[in-house]
């Protein structure tokens, strides 16, 4: 059996499964961190984008394989940093978040897109959150939470 | 921004934010079994004969012999199976679920289960007709006579999908004592209840239904749960194990409830003043195989008929159509939006063809206080969409820019819809079928806590209510406690649907606070349980459909620019501007959260999604092709609320859910025909529909 | 039980291929959809799995000043290519509105091109530079032009020992280029039409001319031979010529009915298009 070995929230992992796996399932089966969601399943809603070496991937659609090495973050991770605190306070102060499904998701993008692009224009947001799919919020509040989070956490990204 | 004194901190934001909030897919109990669903492949015919393979040891097959009381989901109508028994009326009809252990394993079973069908030509046009409703105002017999010109047009609508992003799940297991409890992404914990009671034959007390944080619902969550429970009770009461049935998107896409596709047709009496004398409708619906919800659903489109205007008389009928389609159910707007999409048009049109400027002739019909409604009711309370006509047109500056998008070889193109959302079920529904009762529970610590059946699902719900409960206490909201709705402790205050939430339930609980208030005792135990009453002023006539078919009505103005490619056709959102009365807003950033993805999912329904069966076989099953709004489909909007409040609804508050659904749809449509000069008769109007409408004059 | 082999290098990589069959993955966005089964359970791989995307020697954007064109590794991200400055603005346009940013980050221009599907954007950007395709194997290379190379949908001349090992795209001078991508919406979304074009004009003369449409035929439709009637030409000329042009490139295209959108739609915009491009060219 192959070992996919690779670091998950800080943590050096070891994994024996089948390398063919969606990082999404090992993630919420065999880790039981069922903060990334599925939504869609074919890389279309983002609701299971995790960060691999800092950037935003769809994990419905990464193998497990392609893990190995790499330094994986998932909500729960990203949860534990100053600048998640932030974003989930942005997000509060502009109504990001309704029923919260999408949330994790955007928040991952976020992170991925302020770390390479701390004051990012309103339209750099909508590319950056445009794989991340919201059927409550019609996306406003959640630009506008973003905006507020570079504002707010100048210096941080 | 936010003023933090109208807008209450979200209690759930936290645990949404970082992934701890549990919804159906995330909650792991130890010997859970999965459950697939194995379906007919046709969309009309009988089972004539099936076999399956020898089942390994752990495995089951759950069927209509399993049944134990009534094979029938109980809604409306008793025509919906748990599990067909021999006739098969859509593709996707649940015949069976195979449970186990493994998925692999139950893929393999089911791989090698054979049906064998006789199959029958399926209908699918709009011909058998099983529910029918007509009403009648005025004499529009007589108003024919007057008229000097009749224009009659023909309007249709397509499938809208919820597109809720966490697909549709239950979980169910036995407590001690046999007792079946269910936890599923839901809007209705007493439908699915009194689902399962009802085809299970138990007693109260023996079913529990728990919801757990849910992933967005718009009425797709409404009543179709209700028959994945009465299934997963069936398994779980013959297998006495847990079982977890998680939709993936495609099957979700395929077999969950959608919104009604709708042909309606208009015909107008106009007299020589330009006057609409009267209005002749004919509404047909969609059902799909099961008629479900949809006779409701007629009633309401039917009762929209004249939207924002008055119009002295009327002929209205309509019909529920079964075809071998997957059923149609509850949407955001539950038949008022495609009403309101047809006579919205209409309006425009009579006013072309008549050649006058539609802005004029249509405010010349607005409604006003006092107006007699389509069905003979009272519009009792104030009125104030002259106002917010005239800020909807400042804010956008709709007239200068009617006048500058009408030259030729301009694409660009604005459009405004004016539309009302009766709030609450229709008629005497909330005091003759829902019976709504609220429970407030204060310990000895005196913390207050609300015990009721309200489902948020992204709405806020769970934050304002609270927030109701803790104004009239005049308490800080940490005092007070609202979690997740479980039967077993809250009472049935009804659904959550027919924006009756705030208006209704919140109502109760700020009477029931009240209440509390008057006869606190610190430090003692106390309970209050308020019932509902409906207000004398309600006279309503369900047989005829006559008198006051809501309490209230919120009413919307939305106005869309657009820019059209001549070359694509391609359709890009420039501006959104709203103006809405909900009577008084509880909670300001909530409201508006509604109106941006209310109007969104609107626009989208008028220009985007496009849902098209063949035969019965849907064409669009996941996301990547049903396609919904991205982050860069949506242009700048802003919104402005109105006071208005409302005598009757808890700090003047009326229903807000499906108001900021309704009137998308149209400004959209509208834009799009002021940029092409030609007439948009159906949604959603697509490039391709576009560039019929521009190359086929 | 199928295999899965994460070699440590490129000549690891060969010798596993060499060995048997295999399916080559790279970012996974494709395959792992293509074969996706239940969710919580492995994808359906019938053949062995080489997983190339971690390999750094195939990880390369990098300019050859001597052959003046950009070659770029099989395990580069469409992200990255999307970044460097030596691509193509053509093709770095294209890949930006290539499904969203996550899939950006994972996606490879390699992968798109074994993919060959019909409604693949890059690969209109490809054929219009006649890119080449180096295949390796433990026998050694081949090179071949994209158009040679992408054989039908979905269909690629790829013998069962070989990979994609690297993308040569010539560098061109460009007066004015133009892409259009006709999707459903403006991310995320499946092409219904596509097209790409280009010129270069020297002293009024357009010297070089080429345009291709995507998701109207099996493979991106070109003309070599239609470019050619139009090349060293005065504008006005090419402009007057617009109508056989029309012909012409209606021939060239077959557009398909199906779930995303219909075939009198996808050719009247085709050609609405290249009327577009013809009539701009200054």
């Amino acid at each position: 059996m192959n070992k996919i070995k690779f670091n998950l929230n800080g943590q050096d992992v070891s994994v024996e499964l089948d390398p063919s796996l969606r990082l999404l399932d090992v993630l919420r089966d065999h880790f039981q961190l069922t903060g990334t969601k599925e939504g869609c399943g074919e890389g279309e809603c983002g609701a299971c984008s995790v960060l691999i070496n800092g950037r935003v991937v769809n994990s419905c659609c990464f193998p497990l394989a392609n893990a190995n090495g790499k330094k994986i973050l998932t909500i729960e991770g990203l949860a534990k940093t100053k600048r998640y605190q932030i974003l989930k306070d942005a997000f509060h102060i502009e109504g990001g978040s309704q029923c919260g499904i999408c949330t994790p998701g955007m928040i991952m993008a976020a992170e991925s897109l302020l770390s390479m692009n701390p004051h990012p224009s309103d339209e750099e947001i909508r590319i950056g959150l445009s794989g991340n799919l919201c059927r409550c919020t019609g996306y406003n509040m959640i630009i506008k939470a973003v905006q507020k989070a570079a504002e707010l956490g100048a210096g941080l990204w | 921004m936010f003023d933090p004194n109208k807008s209450t901190p979200k209690v759930d934001h936290e645990e949404k934010c970082s992934g701890e909030a549990k919804y159906v897919a995330d909650i792991i109990l130890n010997n859970t079994l999965f459950a697939k669903t194995v379906r007919s492949s046709i969309a009309k015919g009988k089972i004539v004969s099936f076999s399956i393979p020898e089942l390994p040891n752990g495995y089951y097959v759950v069927d209509h012999r399993d049944v134990v009381k009534e094979n029938y989901v109980k809604m409306v109508f008793t025509d919906w199976p748990v599990f067909t028994s021999e006739r098969v009326n859509y593709i996707g009809e649940p015949i069976m679920l195979i449970v186990g252990p493994d998925k692999l394993v139950i893929d393999e079973i089911i791989s090698q289960i054979k049906i064998t069908y006789e199959e029958e030509e399926g209908v699918f046009d709009l011909v058998n007709s099983v529910a029918h409703k007509s009403f009648k105002k005025g004499d529009f017999q007589e108003a024919s006579k007057r008229a000097v010109r009749t224009i009659k047009e023909t309007f249709e609508t397509g499938y809208q999908e919820q597109a809720y992003i966490e697909p549709q799940g239950m979980l169910a297991y036995l407590e001690e004592g046999g007792k079946v409890t269910l936890i599923g992404s839901m809007q209705c914990p007493y439908y699915i209840k009194n689902a399962v009671i009802n085809t299970l034959g138990y007693p109260e007390d023996k079913v529990r239904v728990i919801q757990p944080a849910v992933g967005g619902a718009f009425g797709g969550k409404e009543e179709f749960p209700s028959t994945t429970a009465c299934q997963l009770a069936t398994a779980v009461v013959k297998i006495k194990q847990p079982i977890k049935m998680i939709f993936e998107r495609e099957e979700d896409m395929l077999v969950t409830t959608k919104r009604h596709p709708s042909s309606i047709t208009l015909e107008a009496k106009i007299d020589e003043n330009n006057k609409v004398l009267g209005i002749k409708a004919e509404v047909g619906l969609d059902a799909g195989a099961y008629i479900g919800l949809s006779a409701v659903v007629l009633s309401r489109a039917m009762l929209a008929v004249t939207d924002a205007y008055t119009i002295d008389n009327l002929d209205v009928s309509g019909n529920v159509y079964v075809t071998n389609t997957v059923p149609t159910g509850a949407f955001r707007g539950f038949g008022s939006p495609q009403m309101i999409f047809a006579i919205e048009m209409f309006m425009t049109h009579l006013a072309k063809d008549l050649g006058v400027d539609p802005f004029a002739f249509r405010l010349n019909h607005l409604v006003k206080q006092g107006d007699l409604t389509s069905t003979s009711g009272f519009f009792r309370d104030p009125i104030i969409m002259k106002d917010m006509i005239k800020k909807a047109v400042a804010m956008s500056d709709y007239h200068k820019k009617i006048k500058e998008y009408s030259k030729p070889g301009v694409y660009k193109g604005i459009g405004m819809s004016w539309f009302l959302h009766g709030c609450g079920f229709t008629g005497d529904g909330e005091s003759t079928h829902i019976k709504s009762r609220v429970r407030l529970v204060k310990d000895e610590q005196d913390i207050v806590y609300l015990y009721i059946a309200a489902v948020d699902m992204g709405q806020g719900a769970k934050t304002s209510l609270k927030r109701v409960v803790a104004m009239v206490l005049d308490v800080p909201n940490e005092q007070v406690v609202f979690d997740y709705p479980d039967t077993d402790f809250a009472p049935d205050s009804g659904p959550t649907v027919a924006s009756r939430t705030m208006m209704i339930v919140g109502g109760l609980l700020a009477r029931a606070a009240q209440k509390l208030k008057d006869s606190w005792q610190k430090g003692q135990y106390q309970e209050i349980i308020e019932q509902y009453k409906q207000p004398d002023y309600i006279e309503w006539d369900e047989s005829k459909l006559q008198g006051d078919a809501y309490p209230s009505y919120s009413w919307g103005v939305n106005v869309v620019e657009v820019e059209v490619s001549p070359i694509t056709y391609e359709v890009q959102l420039k501006g959104i501007w709203s103006v809405y009365d909900i009577g008084k807003a509880i909670d300001e950033r909530m409201v508006i959260g509604q109106a941006d993805g209310g109007i969104t999912q609107g626009v989208a329904y008028g220009y985007l999604e496009n849902m098209r069966h063949e035969k019965g076989k849907l064409r669009q099953k996941n996301l990547t092709d049903y396609i919904i709004p991205t982050s860069m489909d949506m242009p700048p909007m802003e919104t402005v609320i109105m006071d208005n409040p409302f005598l009757y609804g808890p700090y003047g508050a009326k229903g807000v859910g499906e108001l900021t659904f309704v009137g998308g749809a149209p400004a959209v449509a509208l834009a799009i025909e002021d940029a092409i000069k030609r007439k948009v008769n159906r949604i959603p109007a697509t490039p391709e529909y576009i560039m019929e409408l521009i190359n086929n004059e | 039980m199928v295999k899965h082999i994460i070699p440590n290098n490129l000549q690891e990589a060969l010798n596993t291929l060499n060995a048997g069959p295999c399916h080559i993955m790279a970012g996974g966005t494709d395959l792992m959809i293509q074969k996706r089964n239940t969710a919580g359970t492995p994808p359906k791989f019938m053949k062995d799995v080489l997983y190339i995307a971690n390999l750094e020697e195939l990880n390369y954007v990098k300019k050859d000043g001597k052959r003046n064109c950009v070659l770029i590794g099989a395990s580069s991200k469409l992200e990255d290519i999307s970044h460097h400055p030596d691509v193509p603005n053509l093709l770095k346009d294209i890949i930006r509105e290539i499904g969203s940013p996550g899939i950006r980050h994972s996606a490879t221009l390699a992968g798109n091109i074994a993919n060959a599907s019909p409604a693949g954007d890059s690969l209109v950007a490809l054929y219009l530079y006649d890119a080449e395709v180096v295949l390796s194997s433990v026998n050694g290379e081949r090179v071949l032009p994209i158009s040679k190379f992408i054989t039908g949908v979905r269909r690629i001349d790829l013998r069962t020992n070989e990979l994609i090992k690297e993308i040569i795209i010539p560098l061109l001078p460009v007066t004015k280029y133009k892409w259009v991508k006709v999707g459903g919406r403006r991310a995320d979304s499946i092409s219904k039409v596509s097209f790409a074009g280009l010129y270069l004009v020297n002293f009024g003369l357009v010297s070089d001319i080429r345009f291709a449409f995507g998701s109207v035929s099996a493979m991106v439709a070109r003309s070599v031979e239609l470019e050619n009637s139009l090349k060293n030409r005065p504008i006005e000329q090419i402009i007057a010529d617009l109508p056989r042009i029309l012909e012409e490139s209606n021939k060239l295209i077959a557009p398909i009915d199906d779930q995303r959108s219909n075939k009198v739609y996808r050719r009247k915009v085709a050609t609405n298009i290249i009327e577009s491009f013809i009539n701009g060219i200054q």
